[in-house]
């Protein structure tokens, strides 16, 4: 080994074992698939629960004499029939001894118009249901009086049920388009955090060795532009060390996921492993199938992740060399931070149609695709031509970014004093042979 | 032997000239003391000698070999603004500088550890830097210098920070490293130091080199041109002497500068009045010599 690169290494060594020896390495590593399924996990649970707890106790004023008891019947717990006067029901509602009244006029099943009130709120969740459940009853309604045959009503309300399937090489399987592009969404969500979080690490290292004068030491003993190597490729294998461990986690998981299912929920392991359709009029989903997912996912994920890394921690440590201090770092970063964050604005328009021209192009500009083209590969099969033209730009990109921030660097690490502009900088790269 | 050798050097930055056709040459087993005033291109000029900077025009040859990042594993560079990891153990601190230098692992602990017993800090090993004091710090950032055994040192206001204890034992190592046959540049603005330690100097202002050349040669090229004087009685007898410019004046000592007045007949002119304890005729010590030099370019340049 050369002694350049034997310095390089050293410098690698040092930045990774430092990080990964450190508690907030150790805690962020464990916690951090914790954190993640409470995102997701909190707001479909209190989804469901704002489905249940409102509106608890509801009268039904009935002048049809026909749906009435049928609504009571859905959900007695909560309906019950009345013929009180509408004052009073008014009154017993502001009194909060009902939650509110269900006005069902004489001509509803005509119309279609009921009345719901209450004081107000109620939730959405509440509204879906009672919405759901009173088309059926009147549509129900409507054919009886129109004097249909009962088995004419029943096929009519059988609920229709759309199973998307893929064909593939191998044969048909089933197609998880939803679900495909919530991974897509949560993987993109998790690259966007790690470039942030990683991205920050370098900066305040490169900060802490300018403003504890640690970097003049260094400065005298390796080159400015190795040491920028040998820190960013070292902080990177920190972040790939935790990234690798949480993609192990989740085969691991994901392994045994349908398995652990089966246990629970006792559904024909023959169903399963086919992935039919089964029609349901449930709102529940067809099966608890697991969608099968490519492990080229899980090398995209690192992929994309550690390109991304590099391209932005090198401007991050640029930048970071510019300041004397962490609280000058901020605004300076401004440029960098953007281009991290409008992706995220854009996942929706991708997620909506990951095979547009839109799509296409937005996941091919170098500096949104680590998190566009990541959330692309999961939702749909993009083709190889996008992928490779992806990797060529991404790596091309980082190699850009390295030679302005070597430049930046170098100039930036011995300046003191002055907090400097963008003009300053740009005079730095030109300064810089 | 030269061991280091620049010539012409010139470093601006943008409008600024830090460093304006500097030439000097130091020669091996010898201290070169590198002075100046804040700000006159000194910290620049060892960070192109370290290869931090490069010079704009001119060569600095170290070694025989023109500076490069291959010789900077054979300088040792304390800076004037030391620089520790706070939350790094002493040992892997030492290490790591010691690597980066170029040494082995096994090699730069071994060395650690015994320079750590050198300096009494043996028990610091597995303390983290912000646990210890600002003179520990000090030893600390010293060991880092000097842990890959360097041949070439640059030493930059090495005693500051250091009580009047360890700064002579401080004193020491530089003189028994200078006996080792290793070569110093030493900068520093405490005068007294540079008499004590230096062997040539090269006295820098405003990005120029003003003075150089060996200490003694200096001293003599200033002349003998100062009283220092202690006696019983009125210092009135001075008053006949308009001449005299006076650098220390109290009741019973003088220190003052000739201007060309004859020693004999300040003597003499004291003798008659005052009982005269001491008369001794000394060499400018460095303060003055600084003042003096510094003084004149800064008048000439008004």
């Amino acid at each position: 080994m050369s002694r350049r690169s034997s310095k390089i290494a050293t410098i690698i060594n040092h930045e990774y074992i430092t990080k990964v020896k450190s508690k907030g390495f150790i805690i962020g590593t464990l916690l951090g698939p914790l954190i993640m399924v409470a995102l997701i996990a909190i707001p479909i649970a209190t989804t469901l629960l704002s489905f249940e707890d409102s509106a608890k106790n509801i009268a039904i004023l009935d002048e049809t004499g026909t749906i009435g008891p049928k609504v009571v019947k859905l959900d007695p717990g909560r309906y019950y029939l009345t013929d009180k006067p509408e004052d009073l029901l008014k009154k017993r509602t502001l009194a909060e001894e009902i939650d509110g009244y269900l006005l069902i006029p004489s001509d509803a099943v005509q119309t279609g118009e009921l009345e719901v009130y209450t004081r107000g709120g109620g939730g959405i969740g509440y509204l879906t249901i009672l919405d759901k459940q009173l088309s059926k009853i009147i549509r129900r309604e409507r054919l009886v009086q129109a004097g249909a045959d009962t088995n004419v009503i029943n096929l009519v309300n059988k609920g229709v049920s759309i199973s998307t399937i893929k064909i593939t090489e191998e044969g048909t399987e089933k197609d998880f388009t939803a679900a495909l592009a919530g991974i897509g969404y949560v993987l993109g969500f998790v690259i966007y955090i790690l470039m942030f979080v990683y991205g920050s690490f370098v900066s305040r290292s490169v900060i802490e060795e300018k403003a504890n004068r640690i970097i003049e030491i260094i400065a005298s003993s390796a080159k400015p532009f190795d040491i920028l190597l040998g820190k960013v490729v070292g902080i990177g294998l920190v972040g790939l060390t935790q990234v690798v461990f949480w993609v192990i986690l989740s085969a691991v998981l994901l392994a045994s996921a349908g398995y652990i299912v089966d246990l629970f929920v006792n559904i024909d392991p023959e169903a399963i492993k086919a992935g039919m359709p089964q029609a349901s009029d449930s709102n529940l989903p067809a099966n608890f199938e697991i969608p099968s997912i490519s492990p080229w996912l899980g090398v995209g994920f690192i992929f994309y992740f550690i390109s991304g890394y590099f391209i932005y921690s090198t401007l991050f440590a640029a930048l970071g060399s510019a300041v004397d201090q962490e609280s000058d770092a901020a605004q300076l970063q401004i440029p960098v931070t953007l281009p991290i964050i409008i992706p995220i604005l854009l996942i929706g328009n991708i997620i909506a149609n990951p095979d547009g021209t839109l799509a296409i192009v937005l996941s091919l500009i170098p500096f949104f695709t680590p998190i566009l083209m990541m959330v692309r590969v999961a939702a749909t099969d993009v083709p190889v031509w996008q992928i490779a033209a992806s990797v060529v730009l991404l790596i091309s990109t980082f190699l850009g970014c390295l030679w302005v921030a070597a430049k930046i660097y170098r100039v930036g690490i011995l300046m003191t004093g002055k907090k400097p502009t963008f003009k300053d900088i740009y005079h730095w790269i030109k300064l810089a042979k | 032997m030269e061991i280091l050798k620049v010539e012409n050097v010139v470093k601006s930055f943008r409008d600024i000239i830090a460093v304006n056709d500097v030439s000097l040459s130091v020669s091996a087993g010898r201290i070169f003391g590198l002075l100046g005033p804040n700000g006159a291109g000194k910290t620049t000029m060892i960070r192109m000698i370290t290869n931090i900077y490069m010079p704009d025009s001119g060569s600095i040859t170290l070694f025989g070999q023109p500076v490069s990042s291959e010789l900077q594993n054979r300088i040792g560079y304390l800076p004037e603004e030391r620089g520790l990891y706070k939350k790094l153990k002493v040992i892997d601190q030492l290490v790591y500088f010691g690597m980066l230098k170029g040494m082995t692992r096994p090699n730069a602990t071994t060395q650690a550890l015994k320079w750590l017993a050198e300096f009494g800090a043996a028990d610091w090993a597995g303390k983290k830097i912000q646990e210890l004091s600002k003179g520990m710090q000090q030893k600390v950032q010293f060991i880092c210098t000097i842990l890959h055994e360097p041949d070439f040192l640059i030493l930059d206001e090495p005693f500051s920070g250091f009580d009047p204890i360890n700064v002579e034992a401080l004193k020491n190592i530089i003189l028994k490293m200078r006996g080792e046959g290793k070569t110093i540049i030493l900068s520093t603005h405490v005068m007294q130091q540079v008499e004590e330690l230096c062997d040539d100097i090269c006295l820098i202002n405003k990005g120029k080199a003003i003075l150089s050349g060996r200490v003694r040669e200096i001293k003599k090229s200033f002349g003998r041109d100062s009283v220092i004087m202690e006696f019983e009685g009125s210092n009135e007898f001075l008053n006949a002497f308009p001449d005299i410019e006076f650098i220390n004046k109290s009741a019973n000592r003088v220190e003052f500068k000739l201007n060309g007045m004859s020693s004999s007949d300040v003597l003499k002119a004291a003798s008659e009045s005052v009982e005269v304890i001491r008369f001794e005729l000394a060499e400018p010590n460095f303060n003055e010599i600084f003042i003096d030099v510094v003084g004149t370019q800064e008048a000439e340049n008004e």
